[in-house]
C-alpha cells in the first residue's frame, strides 16, 4: 500500500519548474509572434492569430494520440497507471481542441468572413470535440475503474481513428479551410523561413503546457488511485484514507 | 491467440468504417461546386440553393458605393460566370484570389448573399520595400 501512495502529496519541485518554463517560454513564443514575425502579404497582420491557432491544433492531436497509445497499453496490461495517463492526455486534447475552435472562428472571421462553416475540416474537428465531450460522459456513468478504463480507452481508440481525415481534409476534400503549408510527405513548406520558426516555436511552447497539464494531471491522478484502493481494502485503511 | 484475433478484427472494422466514412464524407460533403461542373448540368442546380467555388477574375471586380452592389467573375479556368453580391467586399477578397459564394444562378448569373474568401495555404512576407500600407487599411475602415 505504501508503494503507491506519494510520500508528498505536494507537487515536486521539477513540476513547478515545467510550469514556470512553459510560461517563459510562452512569453517569448508570444514576442517572437507578435513582434519578430513579419506581416503577411495577403493577410497582413492577421497571420499572428495562425501562430496561436496552429500550435494548439497540432498539440491537440499529439493529446489524441497519447490517449489512444495510452489507452491500448490499458487494454493491453490493465495497469491502472496507463489509464491515468490516458485520461490525463484526453483532458488536454479536450482543452486544445477548444482552444483550436475558438482561436480557428477568432481567426477566419476576418480572413476567410465566416466564423463557422460545415466543411469538412471543422465538421471533422467539431466530431473530435464531441468525441471527447462523450468520452468523459462516458467515464462518468461508469463505476467500476477496470471496465471504465476499457470503454474509455476504446472510445480514446476511436478519436484517434477520425485523426487521419481531420489532418488530409483539405486534401481529400474541398474545404474552406486552408491547405496544410507543411507538407510531411517532403513535398515542401509553403512558408516563409522566419515564420516557419516562429510557428515551430509556438507549437514547442503548446507541446509544453501538454506535457505539464499531463504530469500534473497524472499526479492527482496518482492519489485517486491511492484513495479508491484505500477504500476497496476491507479493513485496516483508514489511516491512509486520511491524506 | 484469441487476444491477436480479436484484435485483427478490431483493426479489421475499423479500417472499413474508415472507407465507409471517406466514402460518404466524398460523396456528400462536396463543400462548392466548380464553374466547370455548373457548366455541365445547369438544369440540376437550377433554382436551387448552392456555393460556387472559384478564382476572381483579374480586372473583372466593380464596387458600386452607392448599392453596394459587388459584380466580379468566377472562373476555374474552364468555365466563367458573372457574380452578384449585395455588401462590401472582405478585407482579404480580391483579383486572383479563391472565393466560394453561396446563394443561387439567375439567368446565367450568380446571385450571392455570403461572399467566402479561401485563400492559399502559402504565408509570406510583402516583398522588400512594400510593407503593409497602414494609411490605407485605415482609410478603408472608415
Amino acid at each position: 500500500m505504501n508503494q503507491t501512495m506519494p510520500s508528498n502529496p505536494n507537487r515536486p519541485r521539477w513540476l513547478n519548474a515545467l510550469g514556470l518554463i512553459t510560461l517563459a517560454l510562452f512569453g517569448v513564443g508570444a514576442y517572437l509572434s507578435l513582434v519578430v514575425s513579419p506581416p503577411d502579404v495577403n493577410q497582413g497582420q492577421l497571420i499572428r492569430i495562425m501562430y496561436a491557432h496552429v500550435s494548439v491544433a497540432w498539440v491537440c492531436f499529439l493529446a489524441v494520440i497519447a490517449s489512444a497509445v495510452f489507452g491500448m497499453l490499458f487494454l493491453w496490461r490493465g495497469r491502472k497507471i496507463h489509464d491515468v495517463l490516458a485520461v490525463a492526455s484526453a483532458e488536454s486534447a479536450l482543452f486544445f481542441a477548444g482552444l483550436t475552435i475558438i482561436g480557428g472562428m477568432t481567426y477566419s472571421k476576418p480572413t476567410l468572413n465566416t466564423y463557422w462553416t460545415w466543411d469538412a475540416k471543422l465538421t471533422l474537428t467539431a466530431l473530435l470535440f464531441a468525441l471527447l465531450v462523450g468520452y468523459f460522459i462516458v467515464r462518468g456513468l461508469l463505476e467500476d475503474p477496470q471496465r471504465r478504463g476499457r470503454v474509455s480507452a476504446v472510445i480514446g481508440i476511436i478519436v484517434l481513428a477520425s485523426l487521419p481525415f481531420n489532418y488530409l481534409a483539405a486534401e481529400w476534400f474541398r474545404t474552406l479551410h486552408p491547405a496544410k503549408s507543411i507538407n510531411l510527405d517532403g513535398s515542401g513548406v509553403q512558408m516563409d523561413p522566419t515564420m516557419l520558426q516562429v510557428l515551430l516555436f509556438n507549437v514547442g511552447v503548446a507541446a509544453f503546457a501538454f506535457l505539464y497539464f499531463l504530469f500534473e494531471r497524472v499526479r492527482i491522478g496518482r492519489i485517486e488511485i491511492a484513495r479508491e484502493e484505500a477504500l476497496e481494502a476491507p479493513s485496516g485503511s483508514a489511516e491512509v484514507v486520511r491524506v | 491467440m484469441k487476444r491477436l484475433s480479436y484484435g485483427i478484427a478490431g483493426i479489421a472494422v475499423l479500417i472499413i468504417a474508415g472507407l465507409l466514412i471517406y466514402r460518404s464524407l466524398n460523396a456528400s460533403l462536396v463543400y462548392f461546386i466548380l464553374p466547370n461542373e455548373y457548366a455541365q448540368q445547369p438544369g440540376e442546380y437550377q433554382g436551387r440553393r448552392l456555393r460556387l467555388g472559384g478564382i476572381v477574375e483579374t480586372d473583372s471586380v466593380r464596387f458600386d458605393n452607392e448599392s453596394l452592389q459587388l459584380t466580379f467573375m468566377v472562373t476555374d479556368s474552364l468555365q466563367r460566370y458573372p457574380v452578384h453580391h449585395r455588401g462590401s467586399p472582405p478585407e482579404l477578397f480580391k483579383e486572383n484570389t479563391g472565393v466560394v459564394v453561396e446563394g443561387s444562378f439567375n439567368d446565367g448569373v450568380f446571385i450571392s448573399d455570403n461572399l467566402l474568401v479561401k485563400h492559399s495555404e502559402v504565408y509570406e512576407p510583402p516583398p522588400p520595400g512594400e510593407s503593409v500600407d497602414v494609411e490605407a487599411l485605415k482609410d478603408s475602415l472608415q
